[in-house]
């Protein structure tokens, strides 16, 4: 559980998070998206203790990072796979995260097998491509079996195989209870892994919602449609008031009628229909549309469910 | 694939909110950083070959020299120091180990996830300089050790040379090791000031050898009291004028360090890592 209270963060006269007041729940993954520089790993180092907040607060587990009794058994995070001195091997840098927080040392084989880095453990660490880093620094964050795991953009640079293991361990770790919190500015990967999402943009919380929840309320839904009288089909669509779009394709992108009031004013009008396909929208979609809301100073709906959590 | 494939302990409440329990974690994973860094061995050798060689050479040349030495010289004349004069390198080296231990971790960024692992960073700062400076000690003393007695069988071609048991040897021998370890922990204080190794690294040659140096232009009084001639303060036996017993000298480095380790403190501790 991570609760933050109006954490502002301002570098000079740059305020690079803006009163952000969010709850992150145990048991389901949390995606932290936003387009780079919206704040997303100033929010992680203040959650951490390693900035500190111009005003607000932020706890993890009920209390202030710094407070925690034992750090790593409580939060474990991977903010920067490549942050590491690198002329020790991967067993002696898990190692030493291990004494320091009197972690039993067999930790350190259990979490080097549950990363498959177990046959490179006595191996320098900088002779690691940047996914075997991500590996160890996600290693690193499960050592201490910790309640909260944080990682910053852990699946940048990284191979398909190893997006699907990092997407599947997300999981597992949320279904044991844990409270699982993610960045990226990978829409489509937040997509497919978080259940929930926390959106920010210039260094506010714009939306936090469950992902279909995001998708809908935030991408109207549309139905492409081709008929044999498209001019026709037009205009009576418009009629009903619905938005009609021509695309490059012959094609009519219907938004503002669900696909059966498409079907059935055609219908109606003896027009024949040769295409008829509701249109799913996307994650990018619904980001794109609340973020232009958001650059338009035109805060979106979402944003007023927030404050009322 | 299961993540719990081993029950961790517990948390216990309150255990280590208890002040032992976290200096015993830093203490821990400290020592564990240092001796698992490759270049850490690296410089105890180097340390080693380097302090032993240079005060052969400087045993070597004195002893050539002494048929046409004045008087004067020959009163003042010191065989321990003369053959300790190495300790000077193992400072320099050992100094800059400890700067590393600081200046490295921020060039990586690790010392992000040192200050993840331990919160407590003024007690991670000190506790570094702790390790260091108890990892340069038993270096800095095997050389002390090693040094005087290759020193002494050189100089005892011209009968010269003076024997473990005279007056002020062995503290010569313990009080230099000491300094040199007081010297790593300054090393620490200016690895968190300066935070990055090259300028780090100057600012410890600077503060031993350059001393030396600059003391020329202070006057006879406040020169015993910089870094490098309180070194130097340490392994001396023959004692001239404005020269620091080695007890005061240990304490003026004593003071060094602290004040070194406590800026460090405020600007670790205050700003973002």
């Amino acid at each position: 559980m991570i609760e933050a209270q109006l954490l502002t963060k301002c570098y000079g006269k740059t305020v690079a998070v803006d009163g952000a007041s969010f709850a992150v729940q145990p048991g389901r993954v949390t995606g932290f998206l936003g387009p780079n520089g919206a704040g997303k790993s100033t929010t992680m180092r203040m959650i951490l203790g390693l900035d500190i907040p111009s005003s607000g607060e932020v706890r993890v587990n009920g209390k202030p990072y710094a407070q925690l009794a034992d750090p790593l058994r409580s939060v474990g995070a991977l903010l920067d796979a490549k942050a590491i001195v690198c002329s020790r091997s991967a067993a002696n840098h898990l190692k030493w995260i291990a004494d320091s927080n009197d972690i039993d040392r067999r930790r350190v084989s259990e979490v080097l097998d549950i990363v498959g880095l177990s046959d490179v453990a006595e191996k320098r660490v900088s002779t690691f491509s940047f996914g075997m880093s991500q590996r160890l620094g996600i290693a690193a964050a499960l050592i201490g079996d910790p309640e909260t795991v944080m990682f910053d953009e852990p699946i940048n640079g990284l191979d398909p195989d190893g997006i699907l293991w990092i997407r599947n361990l997300m999981k597992s770790l949320a279904s044991e209870g844990r409270t699982v919190f993610l960045s990226s500015h990978l829409m489509s990967e937040m997509a497919q892994t978080a259940d929930h999402l926390l959106v920010i943009a210039r260094g506010r919380i714009i939306a936090d919602a469950s992902t279909g929840e995001f998708v809908n309320g935030n991408a109207a839904p549309s139905v492409r449609v081709r008929a044999e009288q498209q001019g026709e089909l037009a205009n009576v669509l418009t009629q009903r008031g619905a938005v009609v779009e021509g695309t490059a394709d012959g094609c009519l992108v219907v938004t503002g009628l669900d696909a059966a009031a498409v079907g059935g004013a055609a219908s109606a009008h003896g027009i024949t229909l040769l295409e008829l396909a509701p249109q799913v929208s996307t994650l990018e979609e619904a980001f794109f549309d609340l973020t232009r809301d958001e650059m338009d100073f035109h805060a979106g709906q979402l944003t007023g469910s927030t404050k009322g959590n | 694939m299961s993540v719990t494939t081993y029950p961790a302990t517990p948390a216990l409440p309150g255990r280590a909110t208890n002040m032992t329990t976290n200096v015993t974690r830093v203490l821990k994973g400290e020592w564990m950083k240092l001796r698992t860094l490759p270049s850490t061995w690296r410089t105890a050798v180097i340390a080693l070959v380097f302090s032993i060689g240079t005060g052969a050479v400087l045993v070597i040349s004195q002893a050539s020299q002494w048929a046409t030495m004045t008087p004067a010289q020959h009163r003042t004349f010191d065989a321990t120091s003369c053959s300790l004069f190495g300790v000077m390198i193992a400072a320099v080296l050992l100094g800059a180990l400890a700067v590393r231990s600081v200046t490295a971790e921020y060039a990586s960024g690790m010392i992000r996830s040192t200050f993840t692992a331990m919160p407590a960073r003024r007690l991670v700062l000190a506790g570094k300089a702790a390790i260091v400076a108890a990892f340069a000690f038993p270096v800095a003393l095997v050389s002390n050790f090693v040094a005087f007695e290759i020193g002494q069988r050189i100089f005892a071609g011209k009968h010269l040379q003076v024997t473990l048991g005279h007056p002020g040897v062995l503290g010569a021998i313990f009080f230099g090791a000491a300094a040199v370890s007081l010297i790593a922990a300054i090393g620490v204080g200016l690895g968190g000031v300066i935070r990055h190794t090259a300028g780090a690294t100057t600012a410890m040659a600077v503060v031993i050898v350059g001393g030396v140096v600059l003391g020329q232009l202070l006057p006879a009084g406040l020169r015993g009291y910089l870094p490098g001639t309180a070194l130097q303060a340490a392994v001396t036996v023959h004692r001239s004028s404005g020269i620091l017993t080695p007890g005061t000298a240990i304490v003026v480095l004593g003071i060094y360090a602290a004040i070194a380790l406590a800026a460090a403190t405020i600007r670790v501790a205050h700003r973002d890592a």
